[in-house]
């Protein structure tokens, strides 16, 4: 996992890059282990028929019986996300939506999803489609009783492409430099990692994605995760203020922060330092 | 209309002043202040305590100046030229002119007198945008005579105690002189075998051996400077410079010290570091802030190539 250099608690949305299959496959027994032993209804997204994937997890103990009485649910990807195009990031939250609260409605504690969606992020028109997706649904689940573990094959992608994606999760097994992801309390928005100039053009391509909006005329960053920032992603916090006609609060352990912003007479960005 | 030397001048009218006493150095002080204050113009001293108190005595009581304190805003060349293009900008509003005598601490003659010279030259331009007339003090007495060699080269003119105000004859235009390859002293650190020396390293993998290099007997903001201003020097050698990128770094009792060495020839701009360029968004403004992050910035280059060295905690090692 990237080190933030803080505990992010975490909401239970991670990106995950494999290189073999085997790395996949274990990952759903183990989410559909960890899912049934936490009461969830889990689902299995991916571009494999439903019948291999049963095959594959027939020896997981009452799988059978889980996807008997609803618990498992196994589905092409083309049936969760509309396959091949590019995706429709508010139908598909919405449609996530409906599925926590049925599952909800069920009798199970919340929905646990492992979806391998490579097929959905080949174009450069899909992933921006899709990370724009990967936000709205990171602020549903950080709120809401639903967790996600989105793969993707570097083989099929190569790590810029998964970079884009990876970065928009609170947690991830990729060496993506930053992450950003929904926020807690005021915070609109919250960044882990290291911003620096090799991640600025990623960083903002992130933020025009998960564009955030003020409220009351603030965007609250909490960026206590951040272990370093240099002053192009401050810029890009003040350009993304400025189109809402708002100011950047940026929450930070890094009095750096605070200086930097001075120096560079930052009026759009208010650097909080916390300790 | 500006009134004295600088009259018809437009910009900064910038001149040295030599002296080998007190006397000397009041007999071009008090007229050109009380020059200034008589016509109305706005007038300042950025003296040491003693000198300061000395004019102060000389003065008339409740004479209109402005003492400012010396020490601080001579603590960073380019933190030094970004507080005065301020206070110029507020203090010369609706007057034709402000007079300032000023004197650059003793100390920063020795280690650090590089940057001090840099600092010379760039404000000919730096300061070019104000109706200002500075007189840099200079003790005859203390000043080594490579910094008097440079004093003549960066300051278009001399003041003396009869009253002149001639050309210094062997000044140079900044875009010249801070083009020239002036080598800084070497730390003695860089005689010594480095802690830490890396080849080609990534910004992530540079921030990352400054942090775990640090000793945590410096101040923690002075380290965190030190990281983000080797950040930066680590992006722009890789970006501008000509491989192998190298990196080393030494640690002393009051200091850091880390120095970023490519083939490339360093950066074109002759105000590189000391005055921020471009709008930000394509790396200009990273050598700026790392000369703002860091207590001493050395530019050097010759044959081999560029060498940047960024020095965070006490710069002064003696000669």
């Amino acid at each position: 996992m990237t080190d933030g250099g803080v505990t992010d608690p975490g909401h239970g949305h991670a990106c995950l890059a494999y290189d073999d299959p085997a790395v996949f496959h274990a990952w759903a027994v183990e989410q559909v282990t960890t899912g049934l032993a936490a009461g969830e209804q889990v689902w299995l997204v991916g571009p494999e028929e439903a019948d291999t994937v049963a095959r594959r997890l027939a020896s997981v103990p009452g799988f059978d019986a889980a996807r008997r009485r609803g618990a498992v649910r196994l589905f092409p990807v083309g049936h969760a996300y509309r396959h091949d195009e590019v995706v429709d990031p508010e139908r598909q939250v919405q449609a996530y939506v409906r599925a926590t609260t049925e599952a909800l409605a069920a009798g199970h504690t919340g929905l646990r999803v492992l979806a391998e969606a490579t097929g959905l992020v080949r174009t450069v028109a899909q992933r921006d489609a899709f990370a724009r997706y990967e936000h709205r649904i990171d602020h549903w689940m950080r709120h809401r009783p639903m967790s996600a573990v989105c793969a993707y094959d570097r083989r099929v992608l190569g790590d810029a492409a998964i970079a884009e994606l990876a970065c928009m999760h609170p947690e991830t097994n990729t060496d993506v430099p930053f992450r950003l992801y929904a926020g807690g309390g005021d915070a609109v928005v919250a960044l882990g990692g290291e911003l620096d100039p090799t991640a600025h053009r990623l960083f903002a391509a992130a933020l025009e994605r998960a564009d955030p909006r003020p409220t009351a005329g603030r965007l609250v960053f909490d960026a206590t995760g951040l272990r370093f920032l240099d002053h192009r992603s401050l810029l890009h916090l003040r350009d993304h203020a400025r189109r809402h006609d708002a100011v950047a609060v940026l929450r930070t352990r890094r009095p750096a922060a605070a200086r930097l912003a001075e120096l560079l007479g930052l009026t759009e960005v208010r650097v909080e330092v916390v300790r | 209309m500006r009134t004295g030397a600088a009259a018809g001048h437009v910009g900064y009218f910038h001149e040295a002043l030599l002296y080998d006493s007190d006397e000397e150095l009041l007999a071009v002080a008090l007229p050109f202040l009380l020059g200034g204050i008589e016509a109305g113009e706005r007038v300042a001293v950025s003296l040491d305590a003693p000198h300061a108190e000395l004019v102060r005595r000389a003065l008339p009581v409740g004479a209109d100046v402005t003492y400012l304190p010396g020490g601080d805003v001579y603590a960073r060349p380019a933190a030094a030229i970004r507080a005065y293009r301020e206070w110029f900008a507020s203090a010369t509003l609706g007057r034709t002119q402000l007079r300032m005598v000023g004197e650059l601490p003793p100390a920063l003659l020795g280690a650090t007198w590089d940057a001090w010279a840099r600092y010379e030259s760039a404000i000919n331009h730096a300061y070019d945008d104000f109706p200002v007339w500075g007189i840099c003090a200079y003790d005859r007495r203390v000043v080594p005579p490579h910094v008097l060699a440079d004093v003549m080269r960066t300051h278009p003119r001399i003041a003396r105690p009869d009253g002149s105000h001639e050309p210094t004859g062997a000044y140079t235009e900044p875009a010249t002189y801070l083009a020239e390859c002036r080598p800084a002293p070497l730390d003695p650190l860089q005689q010594t075998a480095p802690l830490v020396e890396l080849t080609d390293p990534t910004p992530a993998h540079a921030r990352e051996a400054v942090r775990a290099a640090d000793p945590g007997h410096l101040p923690p903001d002075g380290v965190e400077d030190l990281v983000m201003a080797v950040s930066e020097v680590v992006c722009n050698a890789t970006r501008h410079g000509t491989p192998p990128v190298r990196l080393r770094l030494w640690c002393a009792a009051d200091r850091m010290v880390v120095s970023v060495h490519d083939l490339g020839a360093g950066p074109k701009d002759p105000y590189a570091g000391l005055l921020p360029a471009g709008d930000g968004t394509e790396g200009g403004l990273g050598l700026w802030i790392s000369h703002q992050s860091c207590d001493h910035v050395t530019h050097h280059r010759d044959a081999d190539g560029f060498t940047i060295r960024l020095t965070a905690g006490n710069p002064h090692f003696p000669a």
